[in-house]
């Protein structure tokens, strides 16, 4: 420490460039963990409000919810602790010039994957639905009656709910009537109840349903299964990883270089009898002084910036991984320094000093 | 009892034509409260006798005995611990730490070994070499000859039982380099301590108990 430090405050600029590269590559891996993070729950947020352990849909659906349809009263074949219907669609919905992708929830009021109303009410009667905040940033508000794409039904927002998007598009929560008067048309009504999933919690996921044609998906494989989710968080990852390897390697560099500059230095010193160990855990506590200091500026700028992003930019900062990510940041970077520790190892005092 | 002792020792650089017998076979020895001349010609194996005492440099041939442990089978870790403990190097070269201060260089010792100076000593010390209002000076800031002096506190300050130095006046005017070896040899006296100066000022030897002479690798008492 007592070299290290020491070092540090007579060559300001030297170390001051090595901070900087530090936190910018910083920055760049907290901002990207911030887009993963962000781009994730665009696509999963509706899901993971369920708090569901899996969701059943017809095998021949291939895990997508879109996709699977089966009649409500298979229900009864259903072993779970708690079960929700869902009825699933995707439309357009326009009021006067906003126009919004939007995701149609099915669902029975009563049940556990209704969602918390934060402004307005919920549905009571047919043709009523409570909307995403998020299409609040999009124009629409509460008493809007939008008109979808597919159909002739009108609906009305009569309330809004937050974290409600599923598949990066915003959810319309209504009751399953309307949903299927949406689906199938005015000509549904009266017939079985059509719906496209049973939401279940279950700590036995193998008991759940005999049913040849119906597959149980655990909430997780049916989320990396969403359009796009698995592609985008791999990519994102792949990004990061690849930073952690690029710190290192920056670190490594510039440790080295500072080292093979400070031989004689180093030389002197080993002749003095100061031991090996005592240099190698300074060159340790500089890197991690250096890095630590890189990541909290970086830190603070990635939240910063964060806090001026428009709305539109899906940024979402989780703490606990950006102090994970950070914390990974400094143990490569001191990684990048074991090179200069063992060339220090390696140092002939009397070929340093020129004896 | 001897501090410093060689038993038939040799160095030898190189191999074939280019063989070089630096040191032919020396027995040496020098006792405590010693302060001892090593004179001679460049090239004449002078450094390359003073590394070997000091664990710097392992001979070819032969023991060396600091207070009586032969350190020619120690590893370098050993040795290391040694030279920290036991010797208080001067180099020909300046030998100081670029980015801290006087002050600084020698707290650095205060960090891997106990049984420094005391706080009196030291400023006893920082007096008697006159570099005192120099402390919180880079090396860079320094002339040669404060340097040199700075290099000199760093080696007495670790309380050695051996002091090794190399042309320690070299780029002092001649009253500093007088006043240098009084210290030396004060602290000599004092501290009991083996002293052994490697220089070309014939002038210096008044002040040493014993000179030796080097001439091509071959050492002569006086
Ligand atoms: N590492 C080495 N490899 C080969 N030869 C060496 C090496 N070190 C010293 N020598 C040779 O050994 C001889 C003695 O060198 P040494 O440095 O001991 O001389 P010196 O008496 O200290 O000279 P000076 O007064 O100039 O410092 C010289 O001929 C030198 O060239
Ligand atoms: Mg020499």
């Amino acid at each position: 420490m007592f070299l290290a430090w020491n070092e540090i405050m007579k060559n300001k600029l030297r170390f001051t460039l090595i901070i900087g590269v530090l936190m910018l590559v910083a920055y760049l891996v907290f901002f990207l963990s911030g887009l993963a993070n962000g781009l994730a729950s665009l696509n999963r947020e509706a899901v993971d409000k369920w708090d569901a352990d899996a969701i059943v849909l017809t095998e021949e659906s291939d895990q997508s919810l879109t996709q699977s349809s089966f009649a409500a009263d298979l229900v009864d074949g259903i072993d779970a602790d708690e079960t929700a219907v869902l009825g699933q669609l995707n439309a357009i919905a326009q009021t006067g010039d906003q126009k919004a992708n939007v995701s149609i929830f099915g669902i029975d009021s009563g049940e556990f994957i209704m969602p918390e109303v934060t402004e307005g009410s919920a549905f009571t009667s047919g043709n009523e639905v409570i909307a995403g905040d998020s299409l609040k940033d999009d124009g629409f508000r509460l008493g809007d009656t939008l008109s979808l794409s597919s159909t002739e039904e009108t609906l009305e927002i009569v309330g809004f709910t937050d974290e409600a998007r599923f598949n990066a598009a915003p959810v319309l929560y209504t009751d399953v009537e309307t949903f299927e008067r949406v689906k199938f048309g005015e000509e549904a009504a009266g017939t079985d109840r059509q719906i496209s999933g049973f939401v279940v919690r279950t700590a036995d996921l193998a008991a759940v349903t005999d049913e040849e044609d119906l597959a149980v998906i655990e909430t997780e494989t049916f989320i990396e299964s969403l359009p796009g989710y698995t592609e985008q968080s791999l990519t994102l990852n792949f990004m990061i990883y690849f930073l952690f390897v690029i710190s290192s390697v920056i670190v490594a560099i510039f440790l080295y270089v500072l080292t093979v500059q400070k031989i004689s230095m180093f030389g002197v010193m080993k002749a003095q009898g100061i031991p090996s160990g005592y240099l190698a855990r300074s060159v340790i506590a500089q890197t991690a002084i250096l890095a630590a200091i890189g990541v909290v500026v970086g830190l603070g700028l990635t939240l910063l910036t964060g806090a001026f992003l428009p709305s539109a930019v899906p940024v979402t900062f989780d703490i606990p991984t950006m102090l994970i990510y950070g914390m990974v940041l400094i143990v490569v970077a001191i990684l990048g320094a074991v090179f200069s520790v063992l060339t220090i190892v390696k140092i002939d005092p009397l070929k340093a000093i020129g004896g | 009892m001897a501090v410093l002792e060689m038993k038939q020792v040799k160095k030898t650089f190189g191999t074939g034509h280019k063989k070089v017998d630096a040191l032919k076979e020396t027995n040496f020895h020098a006792e405590q409260g010693e302060l001892i001349a090593v004179i001679g010609p460049s090239g004449s194996g002078k450094s390359t006798f003073l590394t070997i005492a000091g664990g710097l440099l392992s001979p070819t041939n032969g023991e060396v005995l600091i207070n009586n442990a032969n350190i020619s089978t120690l590893n370098e870790k050993q040795l290391s611990k040694i030279r920290l403990k036991e010797i208080g190097f001067i180099l020909q070269a300046s030998n100081l730490v670029p980015f801290l201060t006087v002050e600084k260089q020698l707290k650095l010792l205060d960090k891997v070994k106990k049984d420094n100076m005391s706080k009196e000593q030291l400023e006893q010390l920082y007096t008697d070499l006159g570099i005192g209002d120099l402390r919180g000076k880079y090396p860079s800031d320094l002339s040669g000859g404060e340097r040199q002096r700075v290099a000199i506190a760093k080696a007495l300050y670790s309380n050695p039982s051996i002091i090794l130095a190399d042309e320690p006046t070299a780029s002092l005017d001649s009253d500093r380099a007088y006043e240098v070896m009084e210290l030396l040899k004060e602290e000599t006296k004092s501290k009991k301590t083996t002293t052994i100066v490697v220089t070309h000022d014939i002038r210096l030897v008044d002040y040493c108990d014993k000179v030796y002479k080097m001439v091509d690798g071959v050492l002569e008492l006086q």
